[in-house]
């Protein structure tokens, strides 16, 4: 297990720079917290009250260095810190309103897309020029190349605004119901299924056909096995290899959001919390949204590097 | 056959278009978010604080009224000077009781006052920079003693929502404190749901104006993360009262059911400029000031920029709020807001900034006439607006560009005084007396890399000091109406900053469900939701259907 050893060795260094990254980049844009914070309140407020609101909301003179202390002891102890946009509530508050249904609703529509992506790129390898093959590839790549939120807008013109079959926004009604929850998150997740499932059906169509190539599934066939498991465990199973990294990468941006997404189905999620926060410098809740999204990355290529040493043997004997 | 089962059985499932019940009022919440966080905190109206906070459950002790200029009576009944204009008492309702049943006196006046003389940072008015102390001689009367004469003062502290001692006294931090459970004298105070994406306030059962008033039941809120989500709920008709922009409204909100869809967009609200750095070259010139602003085609720009939904305006920088106030001569000396190329060109001449070879004017320094009008990105109707700006400059020989930039960079330059050229805001003040102490007294004009909130043109006339100094001291109205207008000559001979068009109070009404909106017809109160407190003086009145 040594090469798993060297992974979390490297996994650690990976938390600390993006824990180091997640306090530095948020300072580096331009513009002041505090004059940020006045300017979305202009007319409601003397202009004479910033000063000492620029007290309650914490903003403080002292130097990056012990700045960047404090920030870590906090870090360390679980304290994101109050958020500015939303203050006086906690960071942990603000992402935890959306975590959950960003995790939910994107974690379930790549989940899917992944899957379905996948199978339809075996099956369309296995039966180059079959009908699947002739006619999804392109029409994937066609969906896919729409933006993102324009698809977005049109299934809920559609199907929410025109044909009624679905809820127009939010993640559940005025009961809380998973009837309710399902039907609010269909739509966003079938946006993010087929704008996303083609280029997993494609990456694992391409791989596959090279490894139809390789003599042991010839060998394979010679053998007489039964063709559905020359193809899936003969072939898919090596084919997957390179996906699944893919995908690790692929869970990683779920928390980053579909953005767009949530945003037209007026979803709740991480993704419109990071725009908010980044439009009102409001670092505490930035460096939040930074660390919970590193770590979910971190977090998910750890898993997969898992995966992958118990679906690749020759991972596993790297020490030998 | 079967694909028609199938479909059926779809739309059975498919959950029907949300209508609130009847009597719930659905506003349109001012902070776009995609999720809610219970904040009923109403004296840090900055932080992220629900709108019934400050809108429906605390009410001050008058409420002001944009559209009228009156001060509506609310927890207060009337108020009387002392004769030297120092001391003011207020007299307070009787009968006035907070939603838990205590009755409220003049002790939770007084209480309120000195807690945010305790956490400054909830003396968002500014209240205690003019005020020495806050007294209650009896249950129902509250004295105030200013710290010098101070008239515009009367705004701000009539305007503090009030909060109940019983509960706030125990209160550790009143700055973070995110009240759940509110008690409050207002119409709706009682949280009866608080969804992620949902709420709902329904009536305070020992409200004052009980029982005519309020009619509607309840409100409820549901989160838009932007305007397009709260436009689409709107023409939907899934919102009653909204205050958000909406593109071309007449055609897809007014239009889609023209009985019961209105907008009232009265240019109320604070104005948009052109800001010119006095305090760098040539622009301290009010010459050059004055022919940059005849370079502009406003009403190309109302046309454009607006969609039409506001009027150029006119020299004297006010919106129509401040109508009362406008000395129609002051109105028509100010000429330099007129479209007018040929003269630009002239004064411009006359400056000594004459054109060169390439058809550009110099600087006195020799150097080509380059500026950049600068904007934030993202705000799509100045953007527009500076576009039309940009092309009348050029015409005038000067080689103006556009640039924008992103929000908080653009603040910076603009509050530091780095910028040559830039669109602005102007903040809405009751009397012409903020606007025009932000645009000329030397209070607010800062150095060149000293951040100021206001002034950012950074001009100062002694002249101006004066006249806001008398302003300050008089409570006589025909002496205000005379400084006041002294103030617009001088702001037009002056031309500090350059008015492009006031800004209009966004306004939009479904009356399927409630009537009683104010609009054109039935000007009582302006109509849109995001005034604290003036949305009180719709809440009370509307009526369901």
């Amino acid at each position: 297990m040594k090469y798993l050893a060297r992974r979390l060795a490297f996994y650690l260094v990976a938390a600390w720079a993006s824990i180091t990254l997640a306090f530095i980049i948020p300072r580096l844009m331009p513009g002041d917290p505090a004059q940020a914070l006045f300017a979305r309140f202009h007319g409601k407020l003397k202009p004479e009250a910033i000063e000492s609101l620029k007290e309650a909301f914490g903003f403080t003179h002292e130097s990056l260095w012990s700045q960047y202390g404090s920030y870590l002891r906090h870090v360390l102890t679980g304290d994101l810190g109050v958020s500015v946009s939303y203050f006086p509530a906690k960071v942990g508050d603000v992402i935890a309103t959306g975590l959950v249904w960003t995790l939910f609703l994107t974690g379930f529509a790549v989940v899917i897309s992944y899957a379905l992506g996948t199978f339809l790129g075996i099956v369309s390898a296995w039966r180059r020029r079959g009908w699947i093959d002739r006619t999804l590839p392109p029409l994937f790549v066609f969906l896919g190349a729409f933006p993102f939120f324009w698809l977005a807008m049109l299934l809920l013109f559609v199907f929410g605004y025109t044909l009624g079959w679905t809820p127009v926004r939010h993640a559940y009604g005025d009961d809380f119901t998973v009837w309710s929850v399902l039907t609010h998150a269909a739509l966003p997740a079938i946006t993010i299924v087929i704008a996303t499932a083609g280029s997993w059906m494609l990456d694992m169509r391409n791989t596959m056909i090279g490894v139809l190539g390789e003599d042991y599934i010839t060998l394979a066939h010679a053998k007489g096995l039964h063709p559905r498991r020359v193809m899936l465990r003969y072939a898919a199973r090596n084919a997957l290899l390179p996906n699944i990294t893919g995908f690790g990468m692929a869970l990683g941006f779920v928390l980053s959001g579909s953005l767009l997404t949530e945003i037209v189905f007026s979803y709740p999620g991480q993704g419109y919390l990071l725009i908010q926060a980044v439009h009102s410098l409001d670092y505490p809740l930035i460096q939040g949204l930074f660390l919970t999204i590193t770590m979910a990355v971190l977090g998910a290529n750890l898993l997969v590097d898992c995966v992958y040493v118990w679906l690749d043997p020759r991972a596993r004997g790297g020490a030998k | 056959m079967r694909w028609t089962i199938l479909l059926a059985v779809l739309c059975a499932a498919c959950a029907p278009r949300s209508r609130a019940e009847p009597g719930v009022l659905v506003v349109e919440e001012k902070e776009q978010t995609a999720s809610f966080i219970r904040n009923f905190n109403p004296l840090l109206e900055v932080g992220d604080v629900r709108w019934p906070a400050t809108h429906s459950m605390y009410e001050p002790l008058f409420v002001y009224n944009w559209e009228t200029g009156e001060y509506v009576p609310w927890l207060a009944t009337g108020y009387r000077w002392t004769p030297d204009h120092r001391g003011l008492r207020l007299d307070l309702r009787t009968g006035v009781k907070w939603s838990d049943g205590t009755p409220m006196t003049s002790k939770d006046v007084v209480f309120t006052f000195e807690l945010l003389a305790k956490f400054r940072a909830l003396d968002l008015r500014g209240v205690w920079s003019f005020v020495e102390k806050v007294d209650a001689p009896d249950d129902h009367t509250v004295d105030v003693t200013f710290k010098r004469v101070y008239a515009p003062g009367f705004y701000y502290l009539v305007q503090q929502p009030i909060v109940a001692e019983h509960v706030w006294k125990d209160v550790a931090d009143p700055v973070t404190w995110d009240n759940p459970n509110p008690i409050a004298t207002g119409p709706f105070t009682e949280v009866t749901t608080f969804e992620t994406q949902v709420y709902q306030v329904d009536r305070n059962p020992y409200y004052w104006q009980l029982p005519d008033r309020p009619r509607v039941k309840a409100i409820k809120f549901m989160a838009f993360p932007s305007n397009d989500q709260a436009n689409f709920a709107l023409v939907d008709g899934e919102v009653d009262w909204a205050g958000s922009f909406v593109p071309a409204i007449d055609r897809i909100f007014d239009g889609r059911d023209p009985e019961h869809h209105k907008h009232w967009f009265p240019p109320i609200d604070g104005g948009v400029l052109m800001y010119a750095n006095t305090k760098r070259a040539p622009y301290g010139d009010v010459r050059v000031r004055k022919a940059l602003s005849m370079a502009i085609d406003r009403e190309l720009i109302v046309a454009v920029g607006m969609y039409g939904y506001t009027r150029p305006a006119d020299a004297t920088g006010l919106n129509d709020a401040h109508k009362r106030y406008l000395d129609p001569g002051a109105v028509a000396a100010g000429d330099w807001v007129k479209h007018d190329p040929a003269r630009a060109n002239r004064l411009l001449d006359e400056a000594g900034l004459l054109r060169g070879s390439d058809g550009v004017r110099r600087l006195p320094d020799g150097s080509r006439w380059e500026v950049d009008v600068e904007v934030p990105a993202g705000f799509t109707d100045w953007v527009r607006s500076t576009q039309v700006i940009v092309r009348g400059l050029r015409e005038v020989g000067i080689d103006a560009d556009m640039k924008t930039y992103d929000f908080n960079a653009w603040y910076d330059r603009i509050q530091s005084g780095e910028f040559a050229l830039s669109l602005g805001w102007s903040e809405p003040y009751p009397t012409p007396y903020g606007f025009y102490r932000a645009m000329m007294s030397s209070e607010t004009a800062r150095a060149i890399g000293e951040s100021s909130p206001e002034n950012w043109h950074r001009f100062s006339s002694s002249r101006a000091d004066e006249l806001l100094r008398a302003l300050e001291e008089t409570l006589d109205p025909a002496t205000e109406l005379a400084l006041t207008q002294e103030l617009e000559r001088l702001f037009v001979d002056n031309a500090p900053a350059i008015p492009l068009f006031p800004g209009p109070l966004w306004g939009a009404y479904n009356s399927e469900r409630f009537t009683g909106f104010p609009d054109e017809a039935h000007p009582y109160a302006p109509l849109s939701p995001n005034l604290e407190p003036g949305a009180l003086l719709v809440l009370t009145r509307l009526v369901p259907r």
